[in-house]
Parts: structure tokens; sequence; C-alpha cells
């Protein structure tokens, strides 16, 4: 009798042992993840600027966060110069820089036009933006066209949406993937 | 129109509940009695207190150990007696006429035979401790742990939307309160305010919760206060039992389904065993107006328990598993303070839904397991040798809204964070008795903590490391009148942090130590009256996410940076409870006075963070002298008939004591007025009860100026209404409490609950919960 009891106590504290070996933690504290394998940012927003008249030429601007939200701050925050009474066409590049090779995330917003519009509002400096591109449906505005007046400063805000099965053509639904105000000098 | 009806229905209920009182003139005769005797000296143990759960009766022994509960009704009840320095009893008793029973508390649960004594508990400390009882559990059956201790006066909770909700013990939460889980230090993520407790409240047969600084017994960071559950004792008889729970809720139409067999073989005395399992699963949850989209949760837990009984030991092995799926309001998910100002501004909900169980993104998924082993030697006299070793496996995934766009990441679909946290802790504790007059325990304690991430950078891996000793004394003086308490702990803490700064590998290292203190005395000059006076200093290091975070909140719009040269924080909390009691009146009064040095807390910071979704605001974790203090109040009147009057507030008031700024994020002062009616039987019906409660929650105006996107929202009143039930068949019991939280459906919002930005609380919630036992 005694020996069963001893023997039922083994068994559960056996079964125990078995239960709770079913979870362990897969990594090692002391080694930890790499800083590039920490999901997708969008670390880099290029606005590039080609000019389709005499008037201007050709220009980048930058913004740049190259560690991701958080940690430091851009550490290219271009000023958009632009000619004055100049048409440039725009065409927008996302990348993840933080990703090896870089990821080219405008190609994603591309495939997935349908669920994104940028959008653009001019403050103060003296261009009239207009979306040059379509989902089918509604504007995209990875490709834009930019006509400067007077010369003048102020900021254009550029806004990213992200509207999944929500896009209505206007910016107000959605949650904002980009926003960054550029500085603008029309001169 | 809707609200007509539920009003008519009231008045009907009011007018059954009168119509009973004619027939309810008639009251039970019967009486238990008897003395609470040493077992070992014969001698008496004076001020044990008595309780009958089923009922919630309780006598307090007088100095020769005799007691005496009047007015009960035959029939069985689960008898606790709980006697300073001695094992709680818990035990199952008929009651026939004058029923006379003798207790003897502590010793051998094995030479007892029927081993009535139940290792439930430890020593009870002088400090006051309340008890959730099993009585409140069945009522608040199916809702989570923060809310229910919420009915413990002075206890709040801290929610994000409806399914996320934390303890909050006077204003304090996460990482300075302890959650004691089975005897174990609760270890997960507990430093979010978004990371509720991992735990299934339907193991628990008893809530203890201790409101203030008691860090002695389980170690550092119980600054704010205690939370402890005990699981339901195992089988004592011979045989096969248990219970099936099956709960409704109508807000969500959620259902749970707990149930547990236990059993206690004929053939293997000293052997019993129990196994336990609950299955949640709730959609969408509605506003008073609206549906919240992707508010679903889907839970299942089980646990086990054996237990053994040597001639001089008892060996005890415990393993649970928790897991959950919750859905987060997707609409709380926002890119930045546009987005936030956008939703705060528009009188529904941004994103709209109907209801649905589906839970989508964003989500957190949490599974928490839990291995303990624990013996315990009896020694000669009454001493005792306790020894555990526990094992936790904590892993939270945290779901983003989108997945990534890039295909190849998309299709993974990976969480965008991910933590995993394993915790070893061991124990080993010496209880001893002196002659009666003094008393206490003695330990040493170690945890060995390991923490990884993966995905989106917020808190580093680390290691972390912890050794403990403690003693608590207990004296009598003046025969049982007076009992001083003195405990004290010192701690030795190291952290070692694994990190990228750039493209290095860091591993910087923290050292900490310190005392924690804990003076209490219970001065009971006559039988009505009781005063507690409790002052303890308990400390904690700075967690890892105060001195390393660095990252955004979807949820709150806002950047969390760390500071790696933030001190540990201590508390000297001073506690008086004044307890008046007649056979009408219950009057507590419990007043106290938190001073904080070093109190770690966020402060907002210019400039903003400059990101390429826009600038977000900062907030740095700081430290500060700070003083929190305010009264619990809790009063309870038995009017004529079987109705009871209960009345309980809370005020609290937290500054910075250099500065006088207020205190972010504290709860609101709030009362609660409660007219409950009991009957003990009817016909076939036993415990009837019936109870209509009105809580009015104050504005909190007491915030510190611009550290908010939105003022803190209005003041609100609710309704909330029980009525209960059982039914005792041959051998079976059945218990019936139907409830009605919210029943006006107001629409409302609450200063601590993080969605607040974006969603009313939940309305009208109609409950029913079966609690069938065999």
């Amino acid at each position: 009798m005694k020996k069963l009891n001893i023997k039922t106590l083994l068994f559960f504290a056996l079964l125990a042992v078995a239960f709770s070996a079913c979870e362990k933690d897969p990594k090692d504290p002391d080694d930890p993840q790499t800083p590039d394998n920490d999901g997708e940012v969008i670390t880099t927003l290029k606005l590039v600027f080609t000019a389709i008249d005499a008037n201007g030429s050709d220009f980048t601007a930058t913004f740049r966060d190259s560690d991701g939200d958080g940690g430091n701050g851009p550490d290219i925050f271009d000023t958009i110069k632009l000619a004055s009474n100049a048409t440039y066409s725009v065409q927008i590049i996302l990348l993840n820089e933080t990703a090896s090779p870089i990821d080219t995330i405008s190609n994603e917003v591309a495939e997935e036009n349908y669920d994104h519009l940028f959008c653009f509002t001019p403050a103060g400096a003296n261009v009239t933006i207009t979306r040059t591109d379509s989902d089918g449906k509604y504007e995209v505005g990875l490709e834009s066209k930019w006509e400067t007046g007077a010369a003048s400063s102020g900021t254009v805000q550029v806004v990213l949406k992200h509207q999944p099965d929500i896009k209505t053509g206007s910016c107000d639904p959605g949650e904002t993937d980009i926003d960054v105000l550029f500085p603008t000098v029309v001169n | 129109m809707f609200r007509h009806n539920v009003l008519n229905t009231l008045f009907l209920g009011v007018g059954f509940v009168l119509f009973q009182l004619n027939v309810a003139a008639q009251s039970c005769t019967s009486s238990l009695s008897g003395r609470v005797i040493d077992e070992h000296d014969k001698s008496a143990l004076a001020y044990a207190t008595i309780y009958l759960k089923e009922n919630d009766k309780s006598a307090l022994a007088d100095s020769l150990g005799n007691y005496i509960i009047p007015h009960l009704c035959d029939g069985k009840y689960t008898l606790v007696c709980a006697h300073i320095g001695c094992e709680t009893i818990t035990q199952t008793i008929e009651i026939k006429g004058s029923t006379i029973l003798n207790l003897y508390p502590e010793h051998h649960a094995y030479e007892l035979g029927m081993a009535e004594v139940v290792v439930t508990k430890n020593q009870d400390p002088v400090a006051p401790i309340q008890h959730i009882s099993i009585l409140d559990l069945d009522r608040s059956a199916g809702q989570t742990l923060g809310e229910i201790t919420t009915r413990v006066v002075g206890l709040t909770t801290l929610n994000t939307g409806n399914n996320i909700s934390k303890p909050v013990i006077r204003g304090l939460h996460s990482n300075r309160v302890l959650i004691i889980n089975n005897g174990v230090r609760q270890e997960g993520q507990q430093w979010g305010n978004e990371h509720a407790p991992e735990i299934d409240p339907f193991v628990a047969g008893d809530i203890e919760v201790i409101k203030g600084a008691n860090s002695i017994r389980y170690g550092s960071d119980a600054i704010g206060g205690v939370i402890v559950l005990n699981p339901k004792s195992l089988r004592q008889d011979t045989g096969v039992g248990g219970e099936v729970n099956v709960v409704g809720f109508s807000n969500g139409r959620q259902g749970t389904v707990s149930a547990m067999l236990e059993v206690k073989p004929a053939k293997l005395s000293g052997f019993n065993w129990r196994i336990q399992g609950t299955a949640k699963r709730g959609g969408n949850v509605k506003t008073a107006d609206y549906f919240v989209k992707n508010t679903g949760v889907s839970e299942y837990n089980f646990s086990w328990q054996s237990r053994y009984a040597f001639k001089n030991a008892i060996g005890e092995v415990f393993y649970s598993q928790f897991n959950t799926k919750i859905g987060i309001y997707s609409g709380a998910h926002i890119g930045n303070l546009t987005d936030l100002q956008r939703a705060f501004d528009s009188p529904g909900p941004l994103d709209s839904a109907g209801f649905s169980y589906t839970i989508g993104r964003p989500s957190q998924q949490i599974n928490h397991e839990l291995f303990k082993a624990s013996l315990k030697f009896f020694l000669r006299g009454r001493n005792s040798l306790h020894v555990n070793f526990a094992r936790q496996f904590n892993t939270r995934l945290e779901y983003d809204k989108h997945k990534p766009l890039n295909d190849s990441l998309a299709a993974l679909d990976l969480p965008a964070l991910q933590f995993n946290i394993t915790t070893h802790t061991a124990e080993m504790m010496w209880k001893h008795f002196y002659k009666g007059f003094l008393q206490g325990s003695a330990g040493i304690s170690v945890m060995n903590q390991g923490n990884t991430y993966q995905g989106r950078f917020f808190i580093p891996n680390f290691k972390k490391n912890t050794a403990g000793v403690f003693v608590i004394e207990q004296f009598k003086m003046m025969p049982n009148k007076l009992v001083f308490e003195l405990g004290l702990r010192y701690d030795f803490i190291q952290q070692q942090v694994f990190m990228y700064e750039g493209k290095i590998l860091v591993e910087p290292a923290f050292h900490y130590q310190g005392m924690a203190g804990n003076f209490a005395v219970k001065y009971t000059p006559t039988k009505q009256l009781s005063i507690n006076y409790t002052f303890g200093t308990a400390w904690r290091p700075p967690h890892i996410n105060e001195l390393f975070s660095n990252g955004l909140h979807h949820g709150a719009a806002a950047f969390e940076i760390g500071d790696s040269t933030l001190t540990p924080e201590r508390v000297l909390s001073n506690a008086f409870t004044f307890e008046f009691q007649t056979s009408n009146w219950f009057v507590a009064v419990e007043p106290y006075y938190n001073a904080f040095q070093n109190f770690i807390y966020l402060q907002p910071q210019l400039p903003p963070r400059l990101t390429i979704r826009g600038a977000f605001p900062t907030f740095y974790y700081k430290q500060a002298p700070v003083v929190m203090r305010g009264v619990d109040i809790h009063v309870s009147r038995s009017l004529v008939a079987g109705f009871e009057w209960v009345t309980k507030a809370s005020i609290l008031r937290a500054n910075n004591s250099k500065t006088k700024e207020y205190i972010v994020m504290m709860p609101a002062d709030r009362v609660e007025n409660k007219l409950e009616w009991k009957r003990e039987k009817w016909k076939k019906l036993n415990d009837i009860s019936a109870g209509l409660a009105v809580q009015t929650v104050m504005k909190q105006w007491r915030v510190p100026a611009n550290s908010d996107f939105v003022a803190p929202p209005k003041s609100y009143n609710l309704v909330n209404m029980t009525v209960g039930c059982s039914f005792q068949l041959k051998n079976q019991k059945l218990n019936v409490n139907v409830g009605i939280q919210n029943l006006l459906n107001t629409a409302y919002r609450d200063y601590l609950n993080r969605f607040r930005y974006y969603i009313d609380n939940p309305g009208r919630n109609v409950s029913i919960a079966l609690k069938y036992q065999f």
C-alpha cells in the first residue's frame, strides 16, 4: 500500500513536469534581436521633383528618420525649394532603410493603391498641387503635379492616409501613416 | 421606450420584494456556539473569528475562546475559523437547533483523520485584510479579476476598453501592486497599463486585499498593496465532488463555462486532487448607443492540483494555464494626434460595427503558465517549515491594426511585438510559536527572471535576480486586547539589460538593495471597537520600462522615454482602521497618509518628438516626492425585515509635495449606496438576496495642467441590481445570481479608462450566473 502511494505520487510528479515543459522561451535574453529586425517602419519620404518647363530644375526633398519612430529625431529634413511660375511633376518614394536590402515601401503602396491616399496641403507657399494618378476609381497621389506662382514661403503638408475599405477620395477617414510638414520656399 | 419597460420591471421587482416581506416575518432560531481551543495545551484561544460563508454571518470569540452566532437556520454551512498565527480552518458543518462546536485551529492535517484543517492561508497579519468571500465571488462570476476587486472599498480599475482591466489600490497599480496567485508572485508584463493580470478568477476560493505598503512577506514592489488569491481548499471528505459554473452576459453576448472536479480516493488516504477548466467567449460590446468594433474576447484556462499528506508533511503540486485573445477597439489605434482629435470630436465611434464574435486586428494574445510545487513539514510544537518552488512562463503577442505593407512580411502574419518572460521563484519559510504570546515566521526567497522581445522595440531584453530575507513577529500583550506585529525584510536585486545601441550590443547592469519594514498594532478595547494602526515602508527598484522604454503608444498617441538613471522609489505609509460593530451597525473608517520618495511618474516635456507621422507629445519618466492621502469608509446599518443599507465611499488626494501639482491618473472620489435585502429561507429557496445600488463617481478635476489631450470626463451615476438565491437538492446545491449592470443604460466615460478619448463605457449588461455543486 505504501509503495503504491509513492508510485502514484511519482506518476503525478512526472505528469507535472511533462505538462509544464510544453512552453519555453525560445530566445536567450543575452542575445537580443538585431536592430534591423524590428518590423516594418517607414524611415524615409522622398519627393522627387522633375521640372517640366524651363523655369525649374530637378530636385529631391527628403525627410528621413533613419531609426524610425523614437530614438533619434530626423537626420535629414529638407526644405522644398521651388522656382516661381514653374510646373513640376512629383513622384513620392517611401523607404524602409532599417531593412537590408532597403525596402521600397512606395511599391507596396502602389500595389495597394485602393487603400491609400496622399493629401497635400500648402500654406503660405504659392503652390497648387493636383494628384495625377488613380487606383481606377479614386486618385492616389504617388504622382502629382505642382504648379508654383509668385515668390513666397510657407509649408506644404504631405499626409498619407491608410483607408482600407473606407476610401472615398476624401482625406478625412482612416489612419495617418505619414504626416510631414515641409518648409517650402518659392523663389 | 425600452427604458420605460425597465422601470416597469423594476417596480414589479420592488412589489415582489414587498410582498415577500409580509410572509417573511418568521426568522430562524437555531444557533452555533462553542469554544476555540488550542489543541496542544487545551488553553483557550481568544478572539478567533468564526465565519459562515453561506450567509456571511460572523462572530468574534471572547477572551475565553467562547463564541456564539445566533439566529441561524438549520442546514449545512461552510465554517471558516481564523485565528492570528493559526492556520485557518474551513469545515463543512451541519446546524440543527442549538449546535455546539468546539474548534481546534492549526495542527497536523494528518493527525486529524478527517483532515478538516486546510492549509490555505498564511499567518494572519495584524494589519487589516479585506476578504472577497465566495459569496461575492459567486455574484461576480464571469468578471475579470480587476472588476471583482472593486468590491473592496478603495479599489478601482484601470481599463483599456472593456476587456482589459487592472486592479488599482488607492490610486496605485501595475508595478506598485503585487498579485499573489496561489502563494506565488504573479510575474508577467505587469508594467503595462494595458496588460491585465493573467489569472482565471474561477480558481480562487477567496481573495484577500491588503491596502497599503506590505512588502515583508512577498518582496519588493508592494508599494500600493497586495492582492492574494487563494485557491478553493481541496475536498476533505472521501469521494467525488465538483462544481459547474455557467455565466451569460447580455452585453457582448458573452458566455463563460467553468467546471471543477475533485476526488479524494478512499484507498489512498492522504491523497486528493482536482482539475478545473474555464472557457469564455464574448463578442463586440455595446455602449449605451452603439457597438464597439473588435472588442471580442476568447479565453480558455485550466488547472490541476494534487496533494499528499505524509505523516509529518504535506506535499502539493499545482499547475495552471491561462490563454486569452483580446480584441482591441480598432478606432483607438491611431496614426497621430490629428487622428486622436478627430476621434475625440466625433459624436459616435469612427470605426463602427454591428455585433460580431470575430476578433480581428489589433489584438493581444497572452499565455501564462504556472507550475508550483510545495512542501510543508510539521515540526515540534506548532512550528512548521514551508518550502516552495514555482516556474512561470508568460508570452504576450500584440498585433497591430494593419499588417505590414511588404507582402513577404505580411504573409508571415507576425505580431508587431512579442514578449517572453520566464520566472523561477523559490522560497523557504519557518513558522514558529513561543508560549502563545510570541509567534512569527522567517524566511528567504530567491527569484530569477529572463525577458526577451521580438519585433518593435519597447522594452529591451533583461535578466533579473533577486534575493530576500524576512522576519515577521507578533507579540500579544494585555490579555489579547493589544497585539503588535513587527516585520523586516532585506532584498538584493540585480538587473542586467541587453540591447543594441546602433550596431553595438550594450549590457548595462544595475544593483539595488533595500530594507522594508512594517509595524502594526491592533487594540481591541471592547467587543464593539477595534483600532488598528499600520506603519509600513516599502521600496521598489525602477522597472525596466521606466529605465529603458522608448517607443510610441499607438492607443495614447504619446512617446514614453525611460531614464536609466532613476533611483529606487520608497513609500512611508501610515494607515488607520477604526472598526465599530454592534448588532445593527458596522462602521469602518480607514484614513491613510502615504509619503513617497522618488515617486516615478511620466511627465510631459517639450519639445514634441518629430516623426514621419507628425509631432507627438513626449513623456519622460521623472521622480518627485509625492503625498497621497485619503479615506475609505464603509458603513452598513441593519434595518427591519432583512433590509440593510450599505454605504461605501472613498476619497483620495495625490500631490507632488514640492510643487503641489496634482498627480495624473488618480481615481476620482466616489460613493456607492446600496439597499440590500436578505432572507435565509423561503419555501425551498435558501440565501435569498436582492440589492439595488447607485454608484456615483465624481469628475476628476484634480489633474496636472497640460498633461492630457482632453479634459477628464464628467461625473456619472450608475444603477446596478442583483438578485440571488440557492436551492438545496439532495446532495447538490444550485446557486442562481442575476445581475444588471448599468440598469439605466447610461452613456458615460470614466477617467481611468484609457479609451475614454474614443468610446463610451459599456451600456446595460444583464447577467445570469448558475453554479451547480455536487
